[in-house]
Protein backbone atom coordinates (compact mmCIF):
# COMPACT_ATOMS: atom_id res chain seq x y z
CA UNK A 1 0.00 0.00 0.00
CA UNK A 2 1.60 3.22 -0.65
CA UNK A 3 -0.47 5.30 1.48
CA UNK A 4 2.38 4.36 4.16
CA UNK A 5 5.29 4.78 2.13
CA UNK A 6 7.31 7.90 2.92
CA UNK A 7 9.89 9.40 -0.54
CA UNK A 8 12.22 11.79 -0.33
CA UNK A 9 13.15 12.57 -3.92
CA UNK A 10 16.02 15.35 -4.35
CA UNK A 11 16.12 17.31 -7.55
CA UNK A 12 17.44 21.12 -8.52
CA UNK A 13 14.68 21.04 -11.09
CA UNK A 14 11.74 22.82 -9.49
CA UNK A 15 9.40 21.58 -12.53
CA UNK A 16 10.76 18.27 -12.16
CA UNK A 17 9.84 18.37 -8.35
CA UNK A 18 6.28 19.19 -9.12
CA UNK A 19 5.83 16.66 -11.30
CA UNK A 20 7.74 14.18 -9.17
CA UNK A 21 5.25 15.19 -6.30
CA UNK A 22 1.50 15.56 -8.44
CA UNK A 23 2.41 11.93 -9.82
CA UNK A 24 3.20 10.24 -6.02
CA UNK A 25 0.66 12.12 -3.92
CA UNK A 26 -1.87 11.36 -6.44
CA UNK A 27 -0.94 7.70 -5.85
CA UNK A 28 -1.04 8.09 -2.12
CA UNK A 29 3.07 8.53 -0.90
CA UNK A 30 3.64 10.60 1.75
CA UNK A 31 6.31 12.88 -0.42
CA UNK A 32 9.08 15.05 0.45
CA UNK A 33 11.52 17.17 -1.01
CA UNK A 34 14.77 18.45 -1.06
CA UNK A 35 16.85 20.33 -3.93
CA UNK A 36 20.40 18.93 -3.80
CA UNK A 37 22.69 16.66 -2.04
CA UNK A 38 22.65 19.00 0.48
CA UNK A 39 19.55 19.92 1.54
CA UNK A 40 18.61 15.94 1.39
CA UNK A 41 21.07 15.35 4.22
CA UNK A 42 20.37 18.63 6.33
CA UNK A 43 16.37 17.41 5.80
CA UNK A 44 17.56 13.80 6.89
CA UNK A 45 19.03 15.07 9.67
CA UNK A 46 15.85 16.13 10.98
CA UNK A 47 13.27 13.78 9.73
CA UNK A 48 15.87 10.99 8.52
CA UNK A 49 13.94 8.10 10.70
CA UNK A 50 10.56 9.01 8.73
CA UNK A 51 11.60 8.32 5.09
CA UNK A 52 11.26 4.53 3.37
CA UNK A 53 12.87 5.27 0.26
CA UNK A 54 14.90 7.91 -1.54
CA UNK A 55 14.32 9.06 -5.01
CA UNK A 56 17.64 11.68 -6.15
CA UNK A 57 18.40 12.99 -9.22
CA UNK A 58 22.75 12.43 -10.13
CA UNK A 59 23.39 16.37 -12.03
CA UNK A 60 22.61 18.99 -9.14
CA UNK A 61 24.81 21.95 -8.09
CA UNK A 62 26.63 21.87 -4.68
CA UNK A 63 26.26 18.51 -3.71
CA UNK A 64 25.72 15.24 -6.74
CA UNK A 65 23.91 12.36 -6.57
CA UNK A 66 26.58 10.29 -5.79
CA UNK A 67 27.70 12.28 -3.06
CA UNK A 68 24.65 12.00 -1.62
CA UNK A 69 24.29 8.87 -1.72
CA UNK A 70 28.00 7.97 -0.43
CA UNK A 71 27.35 10.33 2.53
CA UNK A 72 24.04 8.44 3.14
CA UNK A 73 26.00 5.13 3.03
CA UNK A 74 28.28 6.14 5.53
CA UNK A 75 25.73 6.74 7.98
CA UNK A 76 24.44 3.03 9.85
CA UNK A 77 20.69 4.70 9.53
CA UNK A 78 20.28 5.04 5.93
CA UNK A 79 22.62 1.55 4.99
CA UNK A 80 19.79 -0.29 4.28
CA UNK A 81 17.01 2.64 2.98
CA UNK A 82 16.55 2.15 -0.19
CA UNK A 83 17.71 4.79 -2.83
CA UNK A 84 17.16 4.80 -6.95
CA UNK A 85 18.72 7.23 -9.27
CA UNK A 86 15.90 8.84 -11.41
CA UNK A 87 18.05 10.42 -14.45
CA UNK A 88 18.59 11.24 -17.73
CA UNK A 89 21.50 9.97 -17.59
CA UNK A 90 21.33 6.82 -18.95
CA UNK A 91 25.38 5.56 -19.34
CA UNK A 92 27.02 2.40 -17.88
CA UNK A 93 29.40 4.07 -16.25
CA UNK A 94 27.51 6.28 -14.64
CA UNK A 95 25.40 3.97 -13.81
CA UNK A 96 28.60 1.37 -12.15
CA UNK A 97 29.89 4.89 -10.01
CA UNK A 98 26.50 4.87 -8.35
CA UNK A 99 26.03 1.25 -7.90
CA UNK A 100 29.75 1.32 -6.51
CA UNK A 101 28.36 4.17 -4.02
CA UNK A 102 25.75 2.26 -2.96
CA UNK A 103 22.53 2.64 -4.56
CA UNK A 104 19.87 0.55 -5.13
CA UNK A 105 18.90 1.06 -8.77
CA UNK A 106 18.47 2.97 -11.41
CA UNK A 107 15.87 4.89 -13.35
CA UNK A 108 16.22 6.38 -16.89
CA UNK A 109 13.99 9.84 -16.94
CA UNK A 110 11.49 10.29 -18.74
CA UNK A 111 9.89 8.67 -16.16
CA UNK A 112 6.35 6.81 -16.70
CA UNK A 113 4.22 7.92 -13.43
CA UNK A 114 2.93 4.30 -13.03
CA UNK A 115 6.55 2.51 -13.35
CA UNK A 116 7.92 4.65 -10.95
CA UNK A 117 4.94 3.52 -8.81
CA UNK A 118 5.83 0.08 -9.29
CA UNK A 119 9.83 0.55 -8.74
CA UNK A 120 9.23 2.01 -5.24
CA UNK A 121 6.67 -0.30 -4.19
CA UNK A 122 8.85 -3.08 -5.31
CA UNK A 123 12.38 -1.56 -3.50
CA UNK A 124 10.15 -0.73 0.29
CA UNK A 125 8.33 -4.32 0.34
CA UNK B 1 27.69 35.52 -40.16
CA UNK B 2 28.95 34.57 -36.88
CA UNK B 3 32.53 35.24 -37.71
CA UNK B 4 35.26 34.49 -34.93
CA UNK B 5 38.84 34.64 -35.81
CA UNK B 6 39.33 31.32 -33.43
CA UNK B 7 37.09 29.48 -35.01
CA UNK B 8 36.38 29.90 -38.93
CA UNK B 9 39.05 28.03 -40.49
CA UNK B 10 36.29 26.29 -42.97
CA UNK B 11 33.41 25.82 -43.02
CA UNK B 12 31.62 24.70 -40.15
CA UNK B 13 29.56 21.97 -39.46
CA UNK B 14 25.54 22.64 -39.41
CA UNK B 15 23.40 20.54 -37.05
CA UNK B 16 19.59 20.53 -37.33
CA UNK B 17 17.68 20.29 -33.99
CA UNK B 18 14.86 18.46 -34.70
CA UNK B 19 11.63 18.25 -33.13
CA UNK B 20 12.48 16.43 -29.75
CA UNK B 21 16.26 16.73 -29.95
CA UNK B 22 18.50 18.23 -27.71
CA UNK B 23 22.40 18.74 -29.07
CA UNK B 24 24.67 20.28 -27.05
CA UNK B 25 28.06 21.66 -29.17
CA UNK B 26 31.18 19.62 -29.07
CA UNK B 27 33.57 22.61 -29.08
CA UNK B 28 34.35 22.56 -32.88
CA UNK B 29 32.71 24.60 -35.18
CA UNK B 30 29.13 23.85 -35.38
CA UNK B 31 26.13 25.87 -36.36
CA UNK B 32 23.37 24.45 -34.76
CA UNK B 33 20.24 25.05 -36.71
CA UNK B 34 16.02 24.70 -36.49
CA UNK B 35 13.18 25.88 -37.84
CA UNK B 36 10.26 26.51 -35.60
CA UNK B 37 6.12 27.18 -36.00
CA UNK B 38 4.53 26.65 -32.07
CA UNK B 39 7.46 24.90 -31.50
CA UNK B 40 10.09 26.23 -28.73
CA UNK B 41 13.84 26.31 -29.05
CA UNK B 42 15.73 26.91 -26.08
CA UNK B 43 19.66 27.99 -26.49
CA UNK B 44 21.92 27.89 -23.67
CA UNK B 45 25.30 29.05 -23.06
CA UNK B 46 27.56 28.83 -20.25
CA UNK B 47 30.20 31.58 -21.12
CA UNK B 48 33.14 30.79 -19.03
CA UNK B 49 33.01 26.96 -20.30
CA UNK B 50 32.36 28.19 -23.92
CA UNK B 51 29.39 25.40 -23.86
CA UNK B 52 26.28 25.78 -25.67
CA UNK B 53 23.32 23.56 -26.64
CA UNK B 54 19.99 23.71 -28.36
CA UNK B 55 16.34 22.06 -28.03
CA UNK B 56 13.45 21.73 -29.86
CA UNK B 57 9.95 21.17 -28.19
CA UNK B 58 6.84 20.33 -29.62
CA UNK B 59 4.69 20.75 -25.86
CA UNK B 60 5.11 22.48 -22.43
CA UNK B 61 3.89 19.91 -19.69
CA UNK B 62 1.55 17.38 -19.73
CA UNK B 63 -1.06 17.43 -17.30
CA UNK B 64 -0.12 16.19 -13.51
CA UNK B 65 -2.50 13.20 -13.86
CA UNK B 66 -2.96 12.61 -17.03
CA UNK B 67 -1.08 9.75 -16.98
CA UNK B 68 0.97 11.12 -19.75
CA UNK B 69 4.83 10.37 -20.08
CA UNK B 70 6.49 13.72 -20.18
CA UNK B 71 8.93 12.46 -23.13
CA UNK B 72 10.88 13.68 -25.82
CA UNK B 73 7.94 15.63 -26.84
CA UNK B 74 7.80 17.88 -23.73
CA UNK B 75 9.80 21.06 -22.57
CA UNK B 76 9.92 19.45 -19.01
CA UNK B 77 11.77 16.84 -19.99
CA UNK B 78 13.85 18.72 -23.20
CA UNK B 79 15.04 21.16 -20.79
CA UNK B 80 16.38 18.91 -18.25
CA UNK B 81 17.89 16.88 -20.49
CA UNK B 82 19.87 19.96 -22.41
CA UNK B 83 20.68 21.48 -18.37
CA UNK B 84 22.05 17.83 -17.59
CA UNK B 85 23.94 17.58 -21.33
CA UNK B 86 25.82 21.06 -20.54
CA UNK B 87 26.53 20.19 -17.05
CA UNK B 88 28.18 16.90 -18.88
CA UNK B 89 30.08 19.19 -20.74
CA UNK B 90 31.91 21.25 -18.57
CA UNK B 91 28.30 23.79 -18.08
CA UNK B 92 27.60 25.45 -14.85
CA UNK B 93 24.01 25.78 -14.52
CA UNK B 94 24.24 29.34 -12.36
CA UNK B 95 26.15 30.85 -15.04
CA UNK B 96 24.04 29.73 -17.84
CA UNK B 97 21.97 32.02 -19.95
CA UNK B 98 19.15 31.38 -22.28
CA UNK B 99 18.04 32.86 -25.59
CA UNK B 100 14.43 31.79 -26.77
CA UNK B 101 12.67 31.33 -29.93
CA UNK B 102 9.36 29.99 -31.29
CA UNK B 103 5.93 29.59 -29.82
CA UNK B 104 4.28 31.29 -32.66
CA UNK B 105 0.19 31.00 -33.18
CA UNK B 106 0.22 30.06 -37.02
CA UNK B 107 -3.23 28.62 -37.20
CA UNK B 108 -5.80 30.90 -36.65
CA UNK B 109 -9.00 28.60 -34.93
CA UNK B 110 -6.16 26.34 -33.26
CA UNK B 111 -5.38 26.31 -29.51
CA UNK B 112 -2.84 28.75 -28.55
CA UNK B 113 -0.30 26.50 -28.23
CA UNK B 114 2.82 28.92 -29.22
CA UNK B 115 1.71 30.61 -26.10
CA UNK B 116 1.44 28.12 -24.00
CA UNK B 117 4.83 26.67 -24.81
CA UNK B 118 6.37 30.34 -24.49
CA UNK B 119 4.76 30.74 -21.02
CA UNK B 120 6.42 27.61 -19.85
CA UNK B 121 9.47 28.07 -21.29
CA UNK B 122 9.86 31.41 -19.23
CA UNK B 123 8.64 30.14 -16.16
CA UNK B 124 10.76 27.10 -15.87
CA UNK B 125 14.11 29.17 -16.58
CA UNK B 126 12.49 31.78 -13.60
CA UNK B 127 12.59 28.84 -11.22
CA UNK B 128 16.14 27.34 -12.67
CA UNK B 129 17.48 31.27 -11.96
CA UNK B 130 18.12 31.30 -15.58
CA UNK B 131 18.46 34.45 -17.10
CA UNK B 132 17.02 34.97 -20.78
CA UNK B 133 19.04 37.87 -22.33
CA UNK B 134 16.88 36.98 -25.60
CA UNK B 135 13.36 36.00 -26.12
CA UNK B 136 12.21 36.18 -29.66
CA UNK B 137 8.78 34.08 -28.82
CA UNK B 138 4.51 34.49 -30.29
CA UNK B 139 3.44 36.40 -33.35
CA UNK B 140 1.83 34.40 -36.40
CA UNK B 141 5.48 33.44 -38.36
CA UNK B 142 7.99 30.87 -38.70
CA UNK B 143 10.92 31.21 -37.35
CA UNK B 144 14.68 29.93 -38.25
CA UNK B 145 17.01 30.10 -35.58
CA UNK B 146 20.85 29.75 -36.28
CA UNK B 147 22.85 29.25 -32.81
CA UNK B 148 26.85 29.12 -32.34
CA UNK B 149 27.14 26.99 -29.31
CA UNK B 150 31.00 27.81 -28.75
CA UNK B 151 30.79 31.67 -29.03
CA UNK B 152 27.03 31.75 -27.67
CA UNK B 153 25.40 34.10 -30.62
CA UNK B 154 22.12 33.77 -32.23
CA UNK B 155 20.64 34.75 -35.54
CA UNK B 156 16.46 34.56 -35.47
CA UNK B 157 15.03 35.35 -39.07
CA UNK B 158 10.77 35.11 -40.07
CA UNK B 159 10.42 32.49 -42.86
CA UNK B 160 7.37 31.55 -44.57
CA UNK B 161 5.21 28.91 -42.64
CA UNK B 162 5.86 25.81 -45.34
CA UNK B 163 9.33 26.15 -44.31
CA UNK B 164 8.15 25.34 -40.47
CA UNK B 165 7.89 21.21 -40.38
CA UNK B 166 3.88 20.71 -39.27
CA UNK B 167 4.26 19.86 -35.57
CA UNK B 168 3.36 16.18 -34.49
CA UNK B 169 3.79 14.39 -31.62
CA UNK B 170 7.24 11.88 -32.51
CA UNK B 171 7.23 8.56 -31.07
CA UNK B 172 10.53 7.34 -30.00
CA UNK B 173 11.49 3.50 -30.11
CA UNK B 174 11.47 1.97 -26.67
CA UNK B 175 14.73 2.68 -24.91
CA UNK B 176 14.19 0.98 -21.62
CA UNK B 177 13.33 5.03 -20.34
CA UNK B 178 11.43 4.61 -16.79
CA UNK B 179 11.98 1.02 -16.29
CA UNK B 180 13.63 -0.32 -12.84
CA UNK B 181 17.07 -1.27 -13.21
CA UNK B 182 17.90 -3.01 -9.75
CA UNK B 183 21.59 -3.45 -8.59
Amino acid sequence: MSENIRVLTVDDSASMRALLRAALTSRGYNVSQAEDGVAALEWLTDNGSDIDVIVTDINMPRMDGFGLIEALRGQARFRDCPILVLSTESSDDKKARARSAGATGWIVKPFDAEKLDTALRRVTH
Amino acid sequence: MFHNPETSVGSPIRITVMQGQVYVGTGSHEILTTVLGSCIACCLYDPVARVGGMNHFLLAEPSPNSGTVADQNYGIYLMELLINQMMTRGGVKSRMKAHLYGGANMYAGMARIGDANACFARGFLSEEKIPVLRNDVGGEMARRVDFDPVMGRTRCRTVEPVAAPAPKPVVAPHSGGGDLELF
